[in-house]
């Protein structure tokens, strides 16, 4: 059994790989040929030299970054499942909230990161970057969480009616627990976002410390360093991504595939 | 929507009359804002200084200003959506053709929305630079980059919706998988299509903004970031950029879903994704 | 089976009621009217009819989920909604409505929790009932690992685990296939025998109808109403063998014609009821 599904997944991983490779010496290939100066488009054997020789510093720079996205996330994921049973409680609240969050998603916020620097003495403060993280994620999580806590069952509701159960024996039994998979499919969504936006705000000024900042402190120089912190960059947000799939693998594994999203 | 904005504004002014001038600390982190005028400005010198001049001395209103910003921006951003709605459609029909594509490429489809593509900026102005383009293909790039990935999946999954009943029916008609495109899969995507290009039009302004401020070219992003650092001269001037951000992030999706109530007019109902 | 020193309440008492949806606006819809029903203790009645009769609904008044516009119901002699209250009838959809984040004892419990059973009581009882329902190995199975046969027969289970003296049923074969059907409906016979129950049924098929009932009560839509009622005197031991047999047939004849009869002044069509 363990051994079909090994085989299983070498024959998902064949096609991708033979892919990443293809493109990464069709890159090399282009390079030498074409002799481009490391400045305009360095060789993937030459960006791997400056990743590992300035590793620990990428690592630094990724703790920042990775730590604004972190405190965002869970700040955000707290606050949005606590706005979540407010709203669900008081129907005229949703009605204001929902179209809000709708807007918000169509306008790029990070743009108020500069007022945030202003207000919060944002020049020596890593909080701006946090708060906007926490911003995005909590309507990420406001969303979805406070549908899966209004999309119930119909025969579940009529069922906890027959055993005359309270409002509050409703929202313990059927309520939350039902809303579970939606939080799970909410934190898979925020997490690659939460990294994102925890770098992007970097862009907006602030402290000069994170990952953004030594992308753009490497503008000038040969382009081989910026891809250094290109692979700290994706290396972050793949750890997010992954946890989150862990986390939402976890959660199959014990409530059964999904069928709702 | 008119009423949560002036609660909006009203919950502004309220806190400014209320909260403490200088800000304080909680646990250690600075997050009381604070309400001086400098940074906490009333609504009406935020909408004031769209009269304003741009910088002292000259004629240019801020208003002027912002228009050119925004109408740039804009132009950028339509050119992203353009682009990235093209290749995603074009991934999408190679992907649904070739299944070695699909299981080759779809991995990292995937992957490069766990990044922050945005990273990239330095590197696609570098080429650009070195192949002589014009500096707005560099953000429309970047925007294309972030926008291609939500109409990818939705047209994926759209062109894999067809029942099979209607995929054997073209089979009976001899149809060639070209035919069947043009007259089935697409046909069928096309509300699938559409929320998608909603996400991609989001995406790509979020694209241009930021990538004005990595790349220094002078949109709206831009002057956010610019007016942020004269609040000294001018505290309220920073919010005529995040005004105007709003507006275009809302008109680039009013365009998408007034091109969805056309496209979708003879159709029944929407689709949900 | 009789029991002398259970009190002679009924155990459903339904008068004169009528039940109309979107009421005093131009879309009312008379879904019921003019309803009365007794169903004796220790009964097994099934509702049956069209689409649009109404028998879904009149299921919903017994157990008090939705009020009478007109009338009154009484279950066990209180009214309905003290009957909901005192849990004195467990109910069964077609959809089993079992929760997919508990395991299949964690199901069976949750009414027993709502009542404030202590925690050695429930996991007995639920054992017990595993064992009625034949699924004592699969007490700690998530319900999405059971099929659709054996999901109803833990959703029985649940409705059964408080010792109700009524059972509500509305279609809960209904998503079922014919073999699973037929032999779920042998196990549900046994079960109410075993558990001395009263049943009330929901259903559109008329063979499940005769081979279950000791009474048949005949609906039919446009307003909904009950048109007929057929005493089935089949016995109350029923096996295979009752499918085959003529009184078996002349009974589905016989509810068949009532149906027609009934359904005679119906011209169009219409939809889902309740």
């Amino acid at each position: 059994m363990t051994e079909s599904r090994s085989r299983r997944l070498g024959d998902a991983l064949i096609a991708p790989v033979c892919f990443g490779v293809g493109i990464l010496a069709a890159w090399e290939a282009v390079v030498r040929v074409t002799g481009l100066k490391p400045f305009v488009l360095p060789a993937p054997t030459a960006i791997w030299t400056a990743f590992t020789d300035r590793f620990s510093d990428v690592v630094d720079k990724s703790m920042v970054t990775g730590a604004n996205a972190l405190i965002g996330l869970v700040l955000g994921a707290v606050f949005g499942i606590a706005m979540s049973f407010v709203i669900v409680r008081f129907r005229l609240l949703e009605e204001l909230v929902t179209p809000l969050a709708v807007a918000l998603n169509a306008v790029p916020i990070v743009v108020i990161v500069p007022v945030l620097n202003n207000m919060l003495f944002g020049t020596t403060s890593q909080v701006p970057r946090r708060l906007m993280v926490t911003l995005i994620v909590f309507f990420v999580v406001l969303v979805n969480v406070s549908k899966g806590l209004r999309q119930v069952s119909p025969t579940q509701l009529e069922l906890m009616r027959s055993y005359a159960a309270s409002p509050w024996e409703v929202m313990k039994k059927v309520r939350v627990p039902n809303s579970i998979g939606y939080l799970v499919t909410a934190l898979r969504i925020a997490a690659p976002l939460a990294v994102i936006t925890a770098f992007v705000s970097e862009y907006f000024g602030g402290p000069q410390d994170g990952l953004a900042n030594a992308v753009t402190n490497s503008l000038n120089g040969s382009k081989d360093v910026t891809w250094a912190y290109v692979i700290g960059a994706s290396t972050l947000g793949l750890i997010f991504y992954l946890a989150s799939i862990g986390v939402e693998r976890v959660n199959d594994a014990t409530r059964g595939p999904r069928q709702a999203t | 929507m008119l009423l949560a904005v002036a609660i909006a504004a009203g919950a502004w002014e309220l806190y400014k009359a209320l909260g403490p001038p200088d800000g304080g600390d909680v646990f250690g982190w600075r997050i009381i804002p604070k309400t001086n005028d400098r940074v906490m400005p009333h609504i009406w010198e935020m909408l004031a200084e769209f009269g304003d001049p741009e910088v002292r001395g000259r004629d240019t209103a801020v208003w002027e200003a912002m228009l050119g910003y925004s109408w740039y921006t804009l132009r950028m951003s339509l050119a992203g959506l353009l682009l990235g709605g093209a290749l995603g459609i074009g991934l999408a029909v190679l992907m649904a053709r070739f299944r070695v594509v699909e299981r080759g490429l779809l991995p990292y489809v995937v992957l490069s929305q766990t990044i922050p593509l945005i990273a990239l900026a330095p590197q696609v102005a570098a080429l650009g630079g070195n192949w002589g383009l014009p500096k707005w293909t560099w953000a429309a790039a970047l925007a294309a980059f972030l926008s291609f990935f939500p109409v990818t999946i939705a047209t994926l999954r759209g062109l894999q919706s067809v029942p099979a009943a209607s995929l054997e029916l073209m089979d009976s008609f001899a149809a060639s998988w070209w035919t069947t495109l043009r007259k089935l899969r697409f046909p069928a995507a096309v509300p699938f299509i559409v929320p998608g290009l909603k996400l991609a039009a989001t995406a790509s302004v979020i694209g241009v903004v930021v990538s004005e401020v990595s790349l220094g070219l002078r949109g709206v992003g831009f002057a956010a970031l610019s007016y942020g650092q004269k609040t000294t001269s001018q505290p309220a001037t920073v919010y005529t950029a995040v005004f105007a951000a709003a507006l275009l992030g809302l008109i680039m999706f009013g365009l998408v879903s007034a091109a969805e109530a056309f496209v979708m007019r003879k159709r029944p109902t929407e689709i949900n994704t | 089976m009789t029991d002398t020193a259970q009190p002679v309440h009924p155990s459903v008492d339904a008068r004169g009621v009528a039940m109309s949806f979107n009421q005093g606006t131009a879309e009312q819809v008379d879904a019921l009217v003019d309803v009365d029903l007794r169903i004796e203790s220790g009964a097994f009645v099934s509702l049956i009819g069209p689409s649009g009769c109404g028998k879904s609904t009149l299921l919903r008044l017994i157990a008090n989920l939705i009020e009478p516009t007109a009338g009154q119901v009484m279950v066990n002699g209180k009214d309905a909604a003290q009957a909901r209250l005192d849990q004195d009838y467990g109910m069964a959809f077609q959809q089993s409505g079992l929760f997919d984040w508990r395991t299949v004892t964690k199901n069976i419990e949750l009414p027993l929790e709502l009542k404030g059973w202590g925690k050695a009581e429930r996991s007995a009882r639920a054992a017990e009932m595993l064992e009625l329902v034949k699924l004592a190995d699969r007490g700690n199975h998530m319900p999405w690992q059971l099929s659709g046969g054996q999901q109803q027969r833990i959703a029985i289970a649940r409705a059964l685990a408080a010792h109700p003296p009524l059972l509500l049923m509305d279609e809960p074969f209904g998503a079922l296939d014919e073999m699973t059907r037929e032999h779920m409906q042998s196990e549900l016979l046994d079960i109410c025998a075993a558990a001395n129950t009263t049943v009330v049924f929901v259903t559109h098929s008329i063979p499940e109808a005769v081979y279950l009932s000791t009474q048949v009560v005949v609906m039919s839509a446009g307003p909904g109403r009950i048109t007929d009622v057929i005493d089935v005197d089949l016995g109350r031991t029923r096996d295979e063998d009752t499918r085959e047999d003529d009184g078996f047939y002349k009974k589905v004849t016989e509810v068949r014609e009532a149906l027609r009869g009934g359904d005679h002044e119906r011209s169009t069509h219409r939809s889902e009821d309740r």
